[in-house]
């Protein structure tokens, strides 16, 4: 009986090591450097960083389909940035703490484009 | 002897109208006592329904390959048919958190409640509603300012991730 517990904990413990490995610095220097780090839901951040921040430029993709590439400052999409959404549209321009905030041009997928000032993710001028 | 004969021919006529009102009525009293048969067997009727169109979607939706399917062209990704995209839409109940971060991107005071309330979701939705799936979350929560408010965010649900045990939408297309 006892054999059969500890391989029981030994088999849930097996998918907690495999995703364990998978995840974190994968490569390079995540702390001051470059590298790239693979986080649990399998978004990828490969950069810059500084004191374990993204920081200077970098390409960041989620799972879902959600690609940014472009400057970094404190782990926020900050500066000068594109961010394409899973169906191809769009955003390239100036970033403010993960928002949409400058001059930018926002291209939709069926090629229809809108440009201006961009406040908090919203166009305003 | 013919009159005699022809008078037990009415009496046994009588006598089974007689029981057949009697049982009619016995189950008439019975029904109103109990009531609600017809309502019931109803009831009964739309939940078989909905437990068989259920079984048929979960059996489309394993059938489905795993990963991440879209309604649109130039990905790699499993295009759902129309048909299909109906079917996952309905068959579809769970919105992960970078569908919502996502569609935050386009709605500072949704992501500000979501940042402030601990990534908290007061309601979710996925309908199929004229024709496209419509999906979408509720944030109740303070924001930056303190005020308390309530937001509701919901777009276009254009891709989805099957698990190969369910369906989640994966892209809310909220611009």
């Amino acid at each position: 009986m006892k054999k059969y517990l500890i391989l029981f904990f030994v088999f849930l413990l097996i998918p907690t090591l495999v995703e364990a490995r998978s995840t974190g610095c994968k490569e390079g220097n995540c702390e001051n450097g470059y590298g790239k780090w693979v986080y649990t839901d399998k978004t990828t951040y490969e950069g810059e960083w500084v004191n374990t921040q993204k920081h200077g430029t970098g390409l960041e993709t989620w799972p879902n389909g959600y690609i940014y590439k472009g400057e970094f400052k404190n782990s926020e999409w900050n500066g000068k940035g594109t961010l394409t959404f899973p169906d191809g549209s769009m955003y390239e321009g100036e970033w403010v703490n993960g928002f949409m905030n400058g001059q930018g041009i926002f291209t939709w997928a069926d090629g229809k484009i809108k440009s201006g000032t961009w406040k908090n993710g919203i166009l305003i001028e | 002897m013919e009159i005699k004969k022809k008078d037990n021919i009415v009496k046994d006529f009588a006598g089974l109208m007689l029981v057949t009102v009697f049982v009619i009525l016995f189950f008439t009293v019975l029904n109103s006592i109990f009531g609600q048969g017809d309502e019931l067997v109803a009831k009964m009727k739309i939940e078989e329904e909905r437990i068989a169109k259920q079984q048929k979607l979960s059996k489309l939706i394993s059938s489905l390959p795993s990963g991440v399917l879209v309604t649109f062209d130039g990905t790699k990704n499993y295009k759902l048919t129309d048909e299909l995209y109906e079917a996952v839409c309905e068959a579809t109940k769970l919105i992960p958190q970078r569908a919502i971060m996502g569609a935050n991107f386009l709605n500072h005071e949704a992501y500000q409640i979501y940042t402030n309330n601990g990534n908290l979701i007061e309601d979710t939705f996925v309908r199929w509603e004229n024709n496209i799936c419509i999906a979408g979350y509720t944030v109740v929560g303070p924001l930056n300012d303190g005020t308390e408010k309530k937001i509701t965010v919901s777009g276009e649900a254009l891709s989805f991730l099957s698990t190969g045990i369910d369906t989640r939408v994966y892209f809310i297309k909220n611009f």
